[in-house]
């Protein structure tokens, strides 16, 4: 913890990252934003997903397994995210982040061989499908066909630290089993998705809304909802990404055959990337910011502010996506990016006062 | 005057995980404590070997222990042999999460 501020360099470079995404977004949306070398559309997603998502994930379970080689998992993923920023040659990111990856691979196993249990197995399990993805973009795949394995590395990580948690619930046999069965289907569904992706989609959705309804039935949010501060504030962002989660399963589910591009696929992406994972990003903000950086990062009532925008503007987008009276896709991707940077801004004005009186 | 074990422990019990409703010391994450010459020594664990929450349930407890008169250094060591379960928590622990 003492040389917790050597990790500095390692945020910085996950922060660029997303906020190229954030630049590269809305200029797919249509904003008239000066583009640079990373804002080619392409580059939004693997900027966000492998960038930054990536690098923060990869920083801190190499500061949880306390080895020095671990920080090659956010080293490197996150200088794949600056080597689309600055145009390097696609392939050098494609390496980069594969290797990055890899090492997040190790990190979990080196975990497991400690302490084999199914949570760890389902973390490690994201990281494949982290380098999955990866490999499948770099052999000339299409970007939708490379996002399930992508959002598999999210859900999947989210999902095995959340059953870490629940252990604490006293869960049943067929509660345990509950949880294999929907991260077992949509592991499935990921396979398919490489011969017959509308198949593949479908059972995705599946086990994606099953995974979501498991997570809202057993997540040890609950108890901590009834508590005040930071963990009523921690246990509502959680619960509220859970529905997001659903609603995306539901979404894979129904317009499976629509899984390429336009607002149904906007909509099949963003209700998990905005709703659920940055939902879990903005809870747990708090609590491993002090950990990886060293930083107190006290809660303050003003967090409710950018979760409240960050699920009004999802919801704006993806009721706009499905045909619903909403605002224009440019003025929620507005919204939702505009979200995201109150968090930043919070985050450091929270850091600068300390806690509230 | 240094602290006692006990008072070390009491104090210990104002640490939480937010995100767990039972503090460190009834979730059964504090292996031990030892005290000498000021400095206040505490093995504690995590619910996890992967959980990356461990460096800031160290500063909570720095935080903590500093306020006690006596205490001149803090010092947290994390360990996870043995690994913490469940069965480690005390009855109390146990009655607030619902456990009966």
């Amino acid at each position: 913890m003492a040389f917790a501020h050597r990790r500095m360099p390692f945020m910085v470079l996950g922060a660029l990252s997303l906020l190229a995404a954030l630049w590269a977004g809305l200029i797919r949306l249509g904003w008239a934003l000066p583009p640079f070398a990373a804002t080619e559309p392409p580059n939004h997603g693997p900027l966000m997903v492998s960038g930054f998502l990536g690098t923060v994930i990869g920083l801190e379970r190499a500061v949880a397994l306390r080895r020095r080689w671990a920080y090659g998992a956010p080293l490197l993923a996150g200088l794949g995210g600056l080597a689309w920023v600055i145009g390097l040659s696609v392939h050098v990111g494609h390496a980069l982040t594969a290797a990055g990856s890899a090492f997040l691979i190790a990190i979990f196993v080196t975990l497991y061989r400690q302490h084999p249990t199914v949570y760890l197995a389902a973390m490690g399990l994201g990281a494949v499908s982290w380098l999955g993805g990866t490999l499948v973009w770099h052999g000339g795949a299409p970007l939708h066909r490379v996002v399930p394995w992508w959002i598999g590395f999210l859900v999947l990580t989210i999902a095995g630290e959340r059953l870490e948690l629940s252990r604490l619930m006293r869960l049943g046999a067929w509660s345990r089993a509950g949880f294999l069965a929907a991260g077992g289907v949509f592991v499935l569904g990921l396979l398919a998705d490489l011969s017959a992706p509308e198949l593949g989609v479908r059972l995705g959705g599946i086990g994606l809304l099953a995974l979501a309804v498991w997570l809202l039935r057993n997540d040890i949010a609950w108890r901590t909802l009834r508590q005040s501060g930071l963990p009523r504030y921690m246990a509502l962002s959680m619960l509220s990404g859970y529905v997001w989660l659903g609603v995306g399963g539901l979404l894979w589910l129904g317009f499976a055959g629509r899984f390429i591009a336009g607002p149904f696929y906007d909509a099949m992406l963003h209700s998990i990337f905005l709703g659920f994972v940055f939902s879990m990003i903005f809870g747990h903000a708090p609590i491993i910011l002090p950990s990886v950086l060293g930083v107190a990062l006290p809660f303050r009532r003003a967090f409710y502010a950018h979760w409240a925008l960050l699920h009004l503007s999802v919801l704006a987008r993806v009721g706009g996506d499905l045909g619903l009276p909403m605002l224009a896709p440019a003025w929620s991707g507005l919204a939702n990016v505009l979200a995201i940077v109150l968090f930043l801004v919070n985050s450091a004005r929270a850091v600068r006062l300390g806690p509230e009186a | 005057m240094a602290p006692t074990t006990a008072a070390v422990l009491e104090a210990l019990k104002q640490v939480y995980d937010p995100e767990i409703p039972v503090d460190v010391v009834n979730l059964g994450l504090v292996y031990d404590v030892t005290i000498e010459d000021g400095v206040v020594r505490i093995k504690m664990t995590t619910t996890s070997p992967g959980c990356p929450v461990g460096d800031y349930l160290a500063q909570e407890v720095e935080r903590i222990l500093g306020k006690l008169d006596g205490v001149e250094q803090v010092r947290v060591e994390f360990v996870w042999d043995p690994p913490w379960s469940p069965e480690l928590m005390s009855a109390h622990g146990r009655k607030s999460l619902g456990w009966g």
